[in-house]
């Protein structure tokens, strides 16, 4: 019949054309055609242009037989006008196209982060592959400098190696996961500010950073630590944005307090002063209750933030002659842990809005509840009177005992 | 042969006098070579018995070619009643009867002279008297032979009287033999089968743990009656019915007449009545023959070898066909919930039950959309993969030459292959063919580089849910479809396969099984009283299938565990 | 093709799944570009008075049982009114789902097809739609009743698992832009509730006609919360700048979420269900389209139809030039044409139909008065 002959002609040339239609997307999303970037990093260059680096795993070296050497990692830059047109370039050079679904990092050198980084930033949150989970780290060496170091000691691919060091801060708290959906929210909001990881290259230089309240307590950051050993990069720390340019950042301690804050870290270990002895510190190891309690109130029209948290810890340093299961003792222990938190904490703050004018702890977000539309909170200019605020930090932490001895 | 001979072969021109045999059955496929048989077509036109003996003979061998047949059997002999001797006949299909019970209860019995036969007319039976004006009536009941042959004469169990040719003719065809006797225009078709057949075995494709080990056999009463045994109840109703005309093959249409839905009874007598075939010689062409037209092709009949199965249906409501030389019965209507249970679900409790109805559920999604959503999501979703999944995938398609629908294509036709290969192998190898098939030749794939290992796992994990569905059909309706979703994934990724499964669900759901909708139970938010897919618990079956509208609405008391 | 009847859960998830096959492109956007952080209690109000016209409308079509509005027209001004009306609806529903396909297909194409052109995804759709058009409604009607709860349960999925990125401070501050945006030009917003429009053609449809009120109101109570769900998963996760540009929001809500390392972007299997919502949405509508123009028309067979209707669906959705077009169509136009079309002008034609019963009546009772 010709009618179902036509129909089956008609059927046959549909299905030809759609496959020739949906062919040219197959072959650039196929994954036999793709080569898979796993860190970008953006520095400025001679002239006034970015320069991209693009870090590359070497997939063959993953073989089934469970290799237990270190795929490595190919690294190439491309110097051009934006990050489009790197990618451009790039896609020439190797000959596979590239992919960015799977980038896990990117990393801004500092010199480009102090000019400036909100047109890099939206144009990556475009992009339809960048994951919105990609951690952002801000370097103090170039950001070639600190892909060329980033080697993870323990594990093979140095993707796994990407995906667990921001983890690291949830029981530390000297690092966060700044991601760039984060940073992309908090730059176009008007209620907070942005933050990146700080990142560097151990033994490059010999700064060193202290603060009045912590001696014994780490203060390092990242470029300027303690560790010794092989040369590879660290992120301690955070970097502090003020809208899209670098003002400032956080060492180590300054991050634990950032965390506090922001309820990322499910415990962390601090040297308390010892009530006892002068010039001694115990270790003490302090789990979050609950979220920090944040008021936010406005008085004359300056912001007066109330900050409340309630820890428990433990205690994790021992010496000879200590009696940790007397409760004067612990009551004692307890109130030297809280006076030094709200110390560090109040210092934190303080920082932050005097020095830095940089809400990065969220408080804007609190401080909206007071008005009943967005066009007095925006009138109210959020970023600029954050300057001007007032801080009361409260602790209330119990000390409960020491760890497997009672007393020694 | 001398050499002149020899010169004269080479050189002169002797034509081959050998013809190569060339024997065509048909020379010019226009032509016809024979008229239209008129067999199979003879329509309702009855012949009656005639009563002469030499007639009916006479009818009979040219009706059964006797001169060429070589087992019909003509058996003349002299039929001794009432003292009086008439001329018989007996015939019969030499290997299809008991030759011991056709000479102990009948051939005996009738020709030999006994005090059965040896009464003589005189003593008439008086049924009733009256007196009056000194005259006596008497009412007396005439000697009626046929009663007599069948009530006296033949102590067999089944002895009918037929009175047309085309009846006789198939009782000899199913293994009875006829007795003809002179002067009378009926005759005796008698039971006296006696044809070997296969023993009850276990079933070979429908294994249970729990359940009967009983399957169904060719012969149609010994199906009915293993049917009978389950259901002890006289409401079980078996009809005949004939589909064939050459055939004629015996069905037998199963319900029990206080349950099932008189409209459902009527549809499957209608659409069985009004089949214009020529030969019906397997429950599987029964199957097509009746089935409502599916666009899917699903399977809209339950096959199953199982007795206990086609019960525990029948107690539903449904209505069961058996078709003679076929050890399958067909269970109507069936709906796709059928199709993932198995007959042992019945026998755990429900939560175990339920388990496994889970897993064959994912099962069946695994069949149907593994390596359609594989392809799809390394050409254009590659995000959802893990990093080192994917790292891990390119590595191992380093060095595959081919491209990955190529690799996907040529492993399932293979893997279709060794499947097809492995039901034709003698059973002494057959083992052998799935380690040769599936582990050597995949292994020596994968070093040889043509085919990357992860494919292998996702064609393998598709292979064994393939295994996983209970009924064989339904089994190779997905197996057919997954090439459709393979190739849809190719074409568009999750686009492509959203809008086949689409297609496919909304086909399956308009599609309908002797007037029941396919899909019915499947939706957990749709409420028909006994019909969803996981089984509540034995207490809570309260209630048979409410799409069938069977007579009875509950099968179990609200509380059916009294002593609790 | 006999009129199939669909049973009451069917016909509820028909109206939720144009609620729903709205906010999976651009309806909770919409939304919040005009009341901003006080949507959700604009939500609830503008829900409250959905269901008070949802109620309305019920009291209405249960004066003339069996009937949809076309019936309902033809009584009232006779042919032509059934005519007019029945080429504004059908207008309507072609409009209206052919921008929604356009807007989707567009933001299919950016995700995923970039090197393919537009037309070529439609295609796919109108080809699968033309096929699904020549089966029976209430197989549309059992399909979808497959596909809502998986829907339903992909929205609060996503719900649950980006609730360690929400910010409860989002909602802050209360009144967003003001009372007056918030309450009156709020009322916008009800240009949402399309799934009304459908409530109008249902009464010939249903199974159990006694259970018209469980399903007219029902479905309504469940879209407003099912609004509620999906906005407040937005309002939650971005902030006010963000959320006014992007395409998708919901898709956009999706590529947060991640479990551990390995269970990351996972947003492909949310857009695998709701291209299956996609279609299912499409094919009820031009179903319906179908029948009412068969309705008007007389004609015997509708199957010749389904291609015509096919390719003009595939036509409208060419239409405008490019994304921004389809765009303003769909966050504006698509919302006044609901409220005109679907609220005004039906309620209106039933207001008036009753009228004129209640007249007849009461002249029918004079006249039997003087007898």
């Amino acid at each position: 019949m010709p009618k179902k002959l036509f129909k089956k002609i008609f059927i046959v040339i549909l299905i030809i054309m759609l496959l020739l239609a949906f062919s040219k997307s197959y072959s650039t999303l196929n994954i036999d055609n793709l080569s898979v970037v796993v860190a970008m990093g953006i520095d400025v260059s001679d002239k006034n242009h970015l320069q991209i680096s693009f870090q590359f795993t070497n997939a063959s070296s993953v073989s089934e037989s469970g290799t237990t050497e270190q795929a490595p990692s190919i690294i190439y830059s491309v110097d051009a006008s934006s990050i489009s047109a790197g990618i451009n370039l790039i896609n020439t050079y190797i000959g596979k196209s590239v992919n960015l679904s799977h980038c896990k990092v990117i990393t801004f050198s500092e010199e480009i982060a102090s000019r400036g980084i909100s047109d890099e930033i939206y144009t990556l949150i475009n992009d339809t592959q960048i994951r919105p989970s990609t951690n952002i780290v801000i370097s103090k060496t170039s950001a070639r400098y600190y892909l060329e170091h980033s080697k993870p000691l323990f594990e093979n691919l140095i993707t796994k190696y990407y995906e667990v060091f921001s983890a690291s801060g949830s029981y530390t708290g000297f690092t966060a996961n700044a991601t760039i959906g984060d940073f992309f929210d908090s730059l176009i909001c008007h209620s907070c500010e942005p933050y990146g990881i700080l990142g560097g290259v151990t033994n490059n230089s010999t700064e060193y950073t202290g603060s009045s309240n912590s001696e014994n307590d780490s203060t390092t950051k990242s470029n300027a630590s303690s560790l010794s050993g092989q040369s590879t990069a660290e992120n301690t720390g955070l970097a502090v944005f003020k809208d899209d340019v670098l003002v400032g950042e956080l060492n180590s301690i300054e991050t634990l307090c950032f965390s506090i804050i922001r309820n990322q870290v499910d415990g962390f270990l601090i040297s308390a002063p010892n009530p006892n002895k002068a010039n001694s510190y115990i270790d003490l190891h302090v789990t979050p209750l609950v979220t920090p309690k944040i008021k936010v109130n406005i008085l004359n029209g300056t912001p007066y933030i109330t900050v409340d948290c309630r820890f428990t810890g433990r205690i994790y340093s021992m010496e000879d002659g200590s009696d940790y299961l007397d409760s004067n003792m612990l009551n004692q222990i307890s109130n030297s842990c809280n006076s030094y938190l709200e110390s560090i904490l109040t210092e934190y703050l303080y920082k932050t809005s005097k020095a830095l004018n940089s809400d990065i702890n969220g408080f804007g977000k609190t401080a909206r509840s007071h008005f009943l539309t967005l066009d007095e909170f925006y009138n109210y200019n959020w970023s600029e009177k954050y300057k001007d605020s007032f801080f009361k930090v409260t602790v209330n932490s119990s000390i409960r005992s020491s760890s497997l001895l009672t007393e020694s | 042969m001398g050499l002149k001979d020899f010169l004269s072969s080479l050189f002169n021109y002797t034509p081959n006098h050998k013809e190569t045999y060339n024997f065509n059955l048909v020379e010019d496929l226009n032509t016809k070579i024979y008229p239209d048989s008129t067999l199979g077509n003879e329509g309702i036109k009855k012949t009656n018995i005639f009563p002469s003996v030499t007639v009916n003979t006479d009818y009979l061998k040219s009706k059964y070619n006797l001169l060429i047949n070589s087992d019909i059997i003509f058996r003349d002999f002299i039929l001794n009643a009432r003292g009086k001797q008439y001329h018989a006949l007996l015939i019969f299909i030499d290997g299809m009867i008991n030759t011991e019970i056709m000479n102990e209860f009948i051939l005996e019995p009738l020709m030999m002279r006994n005090k059965n036969n040896l009464y003589d007319n005189s003593q008439n039976r008086v049924i009733s008297e009256a007196v009056a004006n000194n005259i006596t009536v008497r009412k007396v009941k005439k000697f009626n032979l046929p009663n007599y042959i069948s009530s006296c004469l033949v102590p067999q169990n089944a002895i009918k009287q037929v009175s047309t040719f085309e009846d006789i003719i198939s009782g000899i065809n199913s293994g009875n033999c006829a007795l003809f006797v002179d002067t009378l225009d009926i005759a005796f078709d008698i039971e006296v089968k006696g044809f070997k057949q296969r023993g009850i075995e276990k079933p070979s494709n429908e294994i249970v743990i729990k359940g009967p080990h009983e399957s169904f056999v060719e012969n149609i009463r010994t199906n009915t009656s293993l049917i009978r045994r389950f259901v002890n109840n006289e409401n079980l109703i078996i009809e005949n019915v004939n589909v064939g005309n050459i055939t004629k093959t015996k069905c037998g249409v199963c319900y029990i007449s206080g349950l099932a839905n008189e409209d459902l009874i009527a549809e499957v007598k209608f659409r069985m009545n009004n089949l214009d075939v020529d030969s019906l010689l397997s429950a599987g062409q029964l199957e097509q023959l009746i089935s409502d037209s599916s666009p899917l092709n699903t399977p809209q009949l339950i096959s199953t070898e199982r007795p206990d199965k086609s019960a525990s249906y029948l107690l539903d409501g449904r209505v069961i066909i058996l078709v003679n030389g076929s050890p399958y019965a067909i269970i109507t209507p069936g709906i796709l919930s059928d199709f993932l249970s198995s007959p042992d679900d019945k026998n755990q409790k429900a939560v175990f039950s339920n388990f496994t109805k889970f897993i064959r559920l994912i099962a069946a999604f695994i069949t149907l959309l593994l390596p359609g959503l594989y392809i799809a999501v390394t050409s254009f979703h590659q995000e959802i993969l893990p990093t080192e999944l994917l790292f891990s995938i390119l590595a191992s398609r380093a060095n595959v030459p081919f491209p990955i629908i190529f690799e996907l294509l040529v492993l399932e036709l293979s893997f279709e292959l060794i499947r097809e290969a492995g039901l034709r192998v003698p059973s002494p190898i057959g083992p052998t063919i799935g380690i040769v098939g599936a582990l050597v030749m995949g292994q020596a794939a994968v070093s040889a580089g043509i085919v990357s290992p992860i494919l292998i796992i996702v064609v393998a994990i598709t292979g064994t849910a393939s295994f996983a569905i209970p009924d064989y059909s339904f089994g190779f309706h997905l197996r057919v479809y997954r090439f459709v979703f393979i190739f849809l994934g190719y074409l568009c990724g999750f686009l492509g396969i959203a809008l086949g499964l689409f297609v496919y669900m909304i086909s399956m759901c308009d599609s309908k099984s002797f007037g029941v909708p396919f899909t019915v139970g499947v939706s957990p938010l749709e409420k028909v009283k006994g019909s969803s897919y996981f089984l509540p618990p034995m207490e809570k079956r309260e209630y048979r299938s409410g799409f069938l509208n069977a007579k009875k609405e509950t099968k179990q008391g609200h509380i059916s565990m009294k002593w609790k | 093709m006999e009129t199939s009847k669909i049973t009451t859960a069917e016909a509820i998830s028909i109206v939720l799944g144009i609620f729903v096959a709205y906010t999976l492109v651009a309806l909770p956007r919409s939304m919040l570009e005009t009341t901003k952080t006080a949507t959700l209690i604009n939500l609830i109000y503008v829900g409250i008075i959905a269901l008070l016209i949802t109620f309305l409308i019920y009291k209405l079509l249960l004066k003339f049982p069996g009937s949809d509005i076309v019936d309902v027209a033809e009584y009232l001004g006779g042919k032509p009114l059934k005519t007019l009306i029945g080429i504004v609806f059908i207008f309507y529903f072609l409009f209206s789902s052919s921008i929604l396909l356009r807007n989707f297909c567009e933001c299919l194409k950016i995700v995923y097809y970039p090197m393919t052109s537009l037309i070529f995804i439609i295609l796919t759709f109108i080809v699968v739609i033309c096929i699904t058009l020549h089966h029976r409604f209430s197989s549309i009607a059992k399909v979808n009743l497959l596909i809502i709860p998986l829907v339903i349960i992909s929205i609060i999925f996503l719900f649950v698992a980006n609730m360690k990125n929400f910010s409860l401070d989002n909602i802050f501050p209360i009144l967003g832009n003001g009372l007056f945006d918030t309450f009156v030009i709020g009322l916008g917003n009800l240009g949402a509730f399309g799934g009304i429009t459908l409530l109008y053609f249902l009464p010939p449809y249903l199974k159990e006609p006694q259970k018209m009120k469980k399903v007219y109101l029902t479905s309504i109570l469940l879209g407003t919360i099912y609004f509620l769900l999906c906005v407040s998963i937005i309002l939650f996760m971005f902030i006010s700048l963000m959320y006014t540009n992007q395409i998708m929001p919901l898709y956009s809500a999706a590529r947060y979420i991640e479990f551990g390392n390995f269970f990351q972007r996972l947003e492909s299997v949310f857009l695998l269900i709701w291209i299956l919502q996609m279609v299912c949405y499409l094919s009820i509508i031009a179903k319906i389209s179908i029948s009412i123009f068969k309705k008007i028309t007389n004609i015997r067979d509708e199957k010749p139809l389904i291609f015509v209707f096919g390719l003009l669906i595939f036509a409208i959705s060419l239409l405008p030039k490019n994304y921004a077009v389809s765009k303003l169509i769909e966050d504006y136009i698509y919302h006044y044409m609901v409220i005109v079309v679907s609220i005004f002008l039906g309620v209106s034609l039933l207001i008036l139909a009753y009228f004129k019963k209640r007249k007849k009546k009461e002249l029918k009772a004079d006249a039997q008065k003087t007898i």
